[in-house]
């Protein structure tokens, strides 16, 4: 369970990303949000994460208000969530199985362990031919995929995808979201932060519309992309 | 833990080798300042050469009256000797003087003759007293003239040789300041420098380390390779100055020994390799590590 209460976010320049936002998700859904660029998507995604701090409310994932943990505890706050991002954010220097698998170190994995679930995760995301193969020799959806299974290799309680068909093609783009569906079904929850309306409609499921940093609209079942 | 280390040396390793060109220049320019130590431990050894070759040259002898009693100066010697100023004294009797003079002057037939035509030995008995440092002659002079004995002695050739010891304190003391100025200086470049290097190579990698934090790694997990790389620029740094630099003192040496006779800088420096290549070692690997500690710090704040 993530719940939002009455969570602001104000930037440095003074812009407010969040107003008094109040928000609950249950395990195990999928929920897409969506809005405007500014709306606050992105925010509330790098509140979950610790990327930073709300200006004020609390934000309880599993009982645990993670604006009070220490800088000790973020990293273990983090191996919880698996994070998708529009640019990827893949390490250059490391190879695919590389990639996959400093996810798992951080965790403290066994090297056998490492060993064998890689490979596996690499497969479920159609990767096993390219498992040697460096972030610069991949297209723009294979990197996705990659950062998905990095996203998965730890088995996190919720994925958050922020913008993750942004640079990608349509083609690239249903499957990733299939990827994200199969990941559900599994019981994850998901949180779909997207501009994609062909996506959020194919989906159906719950969408929340954010605009200027509020709730404006909150469709729980056969969510449609309305702005 | 044994692992976890592994872990680390490898990590920081593969780093090490796929970053080549970022890696080969830091390494460069790491081995350049430590080349810079490497000369500054010459210019020290050198100096500090000149100033004890300097220092040795000074001392002070004390004359006594024809008619003090050897027992009495054999007394003065042990009361000096007990001085914590003294490196050593030497005594030289009235027999030992007209001896080392006639020796001297073996060749002067006039000597020779006129010191047949004498009696008696005109010549006194003298200690002669060298100080550890040329700074410390006028307290030991001055311990001497408020001496019981001071009744005995005839002169000091201090206050003849008072302006050479000063002129000898003087330079030395120039070269032992400017010398620790001119290190100080240059380390604080040499250290600048490695720390900028190491600085730029981390930035470079600035995203990666952002990634690693986000995708759950401890502040120390990620830190953890980068300080091993910096290590190894440091390592192999150190290696490459003390091929370099051997060779270099080699031919310097021979040039060196024209200028300063005396002095050989490469049996100093081959007597102590061991020494040198720890020395290097510590600092190539000291200043990589801690260069990536304090470099990496801001990018570990996501």
């Amino acid at each position: 369970m993530i719940e939002f209460k009455n969570v602001s976010t104000i930037y440095d320049d003074d812009f407010i990303a969040l107003d008094d936002l109040n928000l609950e998700i249950k395990d195990g859904e999928f929920v897409s949000l969506v809005g405007p660029s500014g709306a606050g998507k992105s925010t509330l995604l790098k509140l979950m994460t610790r990327e930073i701090k709300p200006s004020a409310g609390d934000i309880v994932i599993d009982g645990v208000n993670i604006a009070d943990l220490s800088a000790k505890e973020v990293p273990l706050l983090r191996r919880k969530i698996g994070t998708i991002f529009q640019d990827f954010k893949l390490l250059s220097k490391k190879s695919a199985f590389e990639n996959v698998a400093f996810a798992l170190e951080v965790c403290g994995a066994e090297p056998e362990e490492i060993e064998a679930d890689v490979p596996k995760v690499l497969n479920i995301v159609g990767l096993n031919e390219k498992i040697k193969n460096f972030p610069h020799q991949m297209s723009g959806g294979e990197k996705q995929r990659l950062a998905i299974a990095r996203a998965l290799i730890h088995r996190p309680r919720i994925i958050l995808a922020d913008e993750p068909t942004g640079n990608l093609d349509l083609v690239n783009s249903y499957d990733v979201v299939k990827l994200l569906m199969k990941i559900n079904e599994f019981g994850t929850t998901v949180i779909l932060a997207t501009h994609n309306r062909e996506i959020v409609n194919a989906v159906g499921r719950r969408v929340i519309t954010m605009e200027r940093g509020k709730v404006v609209r909150d469709q729980i079942e056969q969510g449609k992309y309305i702005i | 833990m044994k692992k976890t280390s592994k872990r680390i040396f490898h990590i920081g390793w593969t780093n090490f080798k796929r970053n080549s060109y970022l890696s080969l220049g830091t390494t460069g320019v790491m081995a350049m300042v430590l080349l810079l130590f490497g000369g500054l431990m010459v210019i020290n050894y050198i100096s500090s050469e000149i100033v004890g070759g300097l220092q040795g040259k000074v001392d002070v002898s004390v004359y006594f009256k024809q008619d003090a009693a050897e027992d009495e100066i054999m007394d003065i010697k042990q009361d000096l000797e007990d001085q914590s100023q003294v490196s050593s004294v030497t005594y030289i009797s009235r027999d030992k003087a007209l001896e080392e003079f006639k020796s001297n002057h073996a060749g002067d037939a006039l000597i020779q003759a006129s010191l047949s035509e004498l009696t008696d030995n005109p010549l006194q008995a003298s200690l002669n007293i060298k100080a550890k440092d040329s700074s410390q002659y006028t307290t030991i002079v001055s311990y001497l003239e408020g001496n019981k004995f001071r009744p005995l002695i005839d002169k000091i050739n201090f206050y003849e040789n008072e302006a050479v010891i000063n002129r000898v304190q003087g330079i030395s003391n120039g070269l032992r300041n400017w010398g620790f100025l001119a290190t100080l200086i240059l380390a604080m470049v040499a250290i600048l420098v490695t720390f900028n290097t190491i600085r730029l190579t981390i930035y470079n990698q600035k995203q990666e380390i952002e990634i690693m934090r986000l995708v759950g790694g401890s502040s120390w997990h990620v830190k953890a390779p980068y300080l091993v790389e910096g290590g190894l620029y440091g390592l192999f740094a150190a290696l490459i100055a003390t091929v370099l630099f051997y060779p270099t003192v080699w031919v310097v040496s021979s040039k060196a020994a024209l200028l300063l006779p005396g002095i050989s800088l490469i049996s100093y420096f081959v007597a102590n390799i061991a020494q040198f290549i720890f020395l290097m070692l510590m600092i190539g690997v000291g200043l990589g590590v801690i260069s990536s500690s304090v470099a990496i710090r801001r990018f570990l704040k996501v």
